[in-house]
């Protein structure tokens, strides 16, 4: 009977153990899906494992241009009204002005037309791009798991989560707004109108170029999804470093005003884009 | 950067050139098709300042593309610093008061205004270009 009473005590004892290891996983789990859990050393090591993405990356706009001729999207027929009339103002020296508001070129177009550098950095969890432009453009890539949010707020990045498949980043990018351009070159885009989503395939295609397989998905602009890629440059000398790069800047003047202090003045422009000659 | 001290003629001086630029569009990320890439003009003159500024490193130099035409101020945009570095350039590379020679693609509406495409300090000699496209390789010195 006492025999019979302690086992029955054990059993408790063992069945409350379980339970309570069991909610301690389940919280356990909680945590690391919702909240940041400090960095171990396994998780830095394991970052140097990843390829050398070191060093500045230019992109070859040589290929950019060429692509416009050899790979052009497949526009709808709305699109590709808007882009022949595009073409025709550039061939008249009248060059559509899409990205002139200093508002970051945003995705995709910031892979497909950019003209200034950009760096990688891996973190745990994440790799991160940042540019040379627009006032410091940046993409975060989340690589710790996570899913895409049921209902991302649109930003002009969009929300991109990533994993490596070898030495390749696969990125899926969503909620993207829907004023972001899909553009070939700075004065040929259009809107992208929403439902965008951006697959990209990154990976280092020769020792110091890397390659951003895209495959976009525009269903209110294109017919089909549109497959391209675009090529990056490194440089490994520390004087390519990226600079600051303000967008902004090049709207104010730098001026001392009346009482000594060095400021920015904005630089007024008429409806045409064009300086206005009553900045006094 | 602009090289500039506070005083009232360099104030004066501001609002001229300012008024000067007019016609000058000065934007982000554009085409430069309103430059037109199949003329080359030359223009001799003095460095009146210079913005090292994005997104569009600019120029102003006081000078004739003619030897009889009436000295003026010219506007000289660039691609960004950072860009400009890449292409050998430094923030000093040129300076305000330089005797310059310079070869551009100008403006089709006519102002005074151009894409550089070179240009050479008279008293050294030295030359910078601005072609962006022509550094395209890895690893760059």
């Amino acid at each position: 009977m006492i025999d019979c009473s302690l086992r029955r005590f054990q059993i408790n004892i063992n069945l409350g153990l379980m339970l309570a290891m069991f909610f301690c996983s389940l919280f356990a789990r909680a945590a690391s899906v919702d909240k940041y859990d400090p960095p171990t050393l396994k998780d830095w090591t394991n970052i140097a494992a990843l390829p050398d993405w070191s060093g500045s990356w230019n992109p070859k706009i040589t290929d950019q241009d060429m692509q416009q001729k050899t790979n052009p999207p497949p526009w709808n027929a709305r699109s590709a009204a808007t882009i022949k009339f595009q073409y025709a103002e550039e061939a008249a020296g009248r060059p559509t002005p899409l990205f002139v508001n200093c508002l970051p070129e945003g995705m995709p177009s910031w892979m497909l037309i950019s003209h200034n550098a950009m760096e990688i950095l891996f973190t745990p969890g994440r790799v991160t791009l940042l540019g040379e432009s627009d006032g410091n453009r940046i993409r975060r890539i989340y690589t710790d798991g996570r899913k895409h949010p049921d209902d991302p707020d649109p930003t002009l990045h969009g929300h991109s989560i990533g994993h490596w498949e070898g030495d390749t980043l696969v990125v899926d990018t969503v909620g993207i707004i829907p004023q972001s351009l899909l553009a070939v070159s700075e004065a040929e885009g259009v809107p992208s109108n929403g439902d965008m989503r951006v697959v990209e395939r990154i990976h280092l295609q020769g020792p110091d170029i890397l390659a951003d397989d895209l495959e976009i998905f525009a269903p209110n602009v294109l017919t089909k999804p549109w497959k391209t890629t675009r090529l990056f440059f490194r440089q490994r000398a520390k004087k390519y470093d990226i600079v600051e790069g303000i967008c902004l800047e090049g709207s104010y003047i730098p001026k001392i005003d009346k009482n000594g202090d060095a400021v920015y003045e904005q630089i007024q422009y008429d409806v045409g884009g064009n300086r206005t000659v009553t900045n006094k | 950067m602009i090289t500039f001290k506070a005083t009232k003629r360099n104030l004066l001086k501001l609002v001229f050139l300012t008024s000067l630029m007019g016609t000058v569009p000065s934007f982000a990320h554009h085409s430069t098709t309103m430059f037109d890439h199949n003329k080359s003009v030359v223009l001799n003159g003095v460095v009146k300042e210079v913005q090292w500024t994005n997104p569009h490193v600019g120029i102003f130099v006081t000078g004739a593309t003619q030897p009889n035409e009436e000295p003026a101020v010219w506007l000289m945009e660039m691609t960004s610093p950072g860009n400009l570095v890449r292409d050998g350039w430094k923030r000093t590379s040129i300076k305000a008061g330089d005797k310059v020679e310079v070869s551009f693609s100008p403006l089709r509406n006519g102002s005074k205004g151009g894409a550089l495409k070179k240009i050479t300090l008279i008293d050294t000699g030295e030359s910078f270009t601005t072609n962006i496209r022509s550094a395209e390789r890895a690893n760059l010195e």
